[in-house]
């Protein structure tokens, strides 16, 4: 993978010193960044409409706050500091399982009892990580929070273009049940739907995308990728059609403009940041649309 | 098509210390439309949940299936979040389609058969409108026009006439009665019992065990079972009644 990633990265390049791509491209870094916006781009987009149809945004948020707790755990355990995936991964999907073991084992609602991991795991990450950055690397922190694109290496391509493959070969022939069994799991049971192996599958999905975004997008901003696309898309749309496919189309556009954006404008932004701006930049002016033209008011 | 007899031998369900069901015996027979009765909290939709092998239950449910095993279902509501763009077609595709995911559309055959359904049950012009746009009684039309595909063998409802309008309750009545002259047995959890009367060959009475079981015209007279729902709203209410003023 690493002599295709070069080619590009040198064809790229080249075309940026011929002056044929813009300026930003002469730099490795910055393609690195691209191809990986390019790969969640689509995925955050086409799983978050799943994400709000099913009412999992918190979820996903709770998984990336657990995520700041899996990276601590790494970098103290020995991981490398910029790839600490072994520990991410381990700890997040542990994280996730957890959480969904006991969603269906206790008196409280969904809704509460992710609330309460989420600040469990807020608390544990932000603390663990705090810790870690002022002894090892400081700039740790905000590269986990907030995403980092300096940092990315062939490895975090390679880690996303896993997922990414795994992520289309499982969501895509599993949509409809996955979808069928939030709106009703009695039905969906009775269609011959795995009603809660599927939750599981469901929520290993998410955890492993979120972990492995961490790098462009940030722990604390991941939910928002898989979310306001969704969200803008559905202002201005009346089908599952025009939702999944306007919803990858302004999370990629997001991905790739706050990639690039920064760099071209010399802005001191970090990607996760620059990356959400933009999407809610989509928002409102899908918000804008439905206001002000009367037919997508009954969109 | 010939649709199952059923037996219910001894079946009892408890969740969480608290006795759902107990000793419930009686049989539906093939091809029969039986419906269950009783005042709400009574255990009907548990009992169907045990039926459908959602409720970890003892004792016995045999099923004698006779040309197909496909039961169509139609519960009591969707939960789901009314503002999603989830539109009649999609719905379709989500219950229908395995592999095909919704969003890229119905596949021909399945575009016919959901056609031919929703025009089973009047509401073949509707099938751009989001699932949120849809009233009550439309929603519970389109819940039971997904029980058609495939044709069922067995057919079951869960209170399906709840938020149901006039046009919708004509509609409703007449499938049934069409399917079961097809020979699909039917087991319907109902309230109406006017309508119970009208239409079903069996009715059986659960209110945690069954009260009594057999044909409308012979175990409806004296309206016993009117008495048992008056007597569960009274109750309610003097709960209601306590509740308030404690």
């Amino acid at each position: 993978m690493t002599a295709m990633y070069d080619w590009i990265r040198e064809t790229l390049m080249n075309l940026a010193f011929e002056g044929t791509l813009p300026l930003a491209f002469q730099y490795g870094f910055v393609i690195n960044a691209l191809l990986c916006a390019l790969l969640i781009g689509p995925v955050l987009g086409g799983v978050g409409t799943m994400v709000v149809t099913k009412r999992m945004a918190f979820f996903s948020q709770a998984v990336g706050n657990a995520a700041m707790t899996g990276v601590a755990i790494g970098v103290l355990l020995g991981e490398s500091y910029t790839e600490p995936y072994i520990s991410t991964f381990s700890f997040c999907i542990l994280f996730g399982l957890v959480l969904n073991y006991t969603k269906g084992r206790t008196a409280l609602s969904a809704d509460t009892l992710i609330g309460v991991f989420l600040s469990i795991s807020l608390a544990v990450g932000a603390s663990l990580l705090l810790f870690v950055s002022a002894r090892v690397n400081t700039h740790i922190l905000e590269a986990v929070l907030f995403g980092s694109v300096l940092t990315v290496s062939d490895t975090d391509i390679n880690v996303l273009l896993v997922v990414t493959v795994a992520t289309l070969l499982i969501g895509i022939p599993l949509f409809n049940r996955l979808l069928l069994a939030s709106l009703n799991p009695s039905l969906a049971d009775v269609r011959g739907v795995p009603v809660r192996a599927l939750e599981y599958v469901f929520v290993l999905m998410i955890t492993v995308l979120t972990v492995a975004c961490l790098k462009i997008v940030g722990a604390v901003l991941v939910e928002a990728l898989l979310l306001i696309p969704a969200a803008a898309a559905r202002n201005v749309i009346r089908s599952m059609k025009g939702f999944v496919f306007l919803s990858i189309a302004i999370s990629t556009l997001s991905c790739i403009g706050g990639v690039l954006l920064p760099m071209q404008l010399d802005l001191p932004l970090p990607s996760g940041g620059a990356i959400i701006m933009i999407a809610a930049g989509f928002f409102v002016v899908t918000l804008l649309i439905r206001v002000t033209i009367p037919r997508f008011r009954d969109a | 098509m010939r649709g199952p007899g059923i037996r219910f031998d001894s079946v009892a369900l408890e969740l969480g210390g608290t006795e759902i069901l107990s000793g419930i015996d009686f049989d539906v027979r093939p091809g029969e439309i039986h419906c269950l009765i009783g005042p709400n909290g009574g255990g009907k939709t548990s009992l169907l949940r045990c039926l459908l092998g959602q409720m970890p239950h003892t004792g016995t449910i045999s099923v004698d299936w006779q040309d197909t095993k496909v039961i169509g279902y139609v519960p009591q509501f969707l939960d789901f979040d009314k503002s999603l763009p989830v539109s009649v077609n999609d719905f379709f595709g989500l219950v229908c389609q395995k592999r095909r995911p919704a969003f890229v559309g119905l596949s021909k055959r399945n575009r016919d058969l959901t056609d031919a359904a929703l025009a089973r049950v009047g509401l073949n012009g509707k099938r751009e409108s989001t699932l949120g746009s849809l009233s009550g009684g439309e929603r519970q039309r389109v819940l039971f026009a997904q029980a058609l595909i495939p044709e069922p063998a067995l057919l079951v409802l869960d209170e399906p006439m709840s938020g149901m309008d006039e046009v919708g309750a004509e509609y409703f009545e007449r499938i049934i009665r069409e399917l079961a002259a097809d020979g699909v047995t039917i087991l319907w959890v109902a309230h109406d019992l006017r309508q119970v009367e009208a239409m079903a060959d069996a009715a059986t009475c659960v209110n945690r065990s069954v009260l009594f079981s057999g044909p409308p015209a012979q175990v409806l007279v004296g309206h016993e079972a009117e008495v048992l729902f008056a007597r569960a709203g009274e109750r309610a209410a003097e709960v209601a009644t306590e509740d308030a003023a404690s």
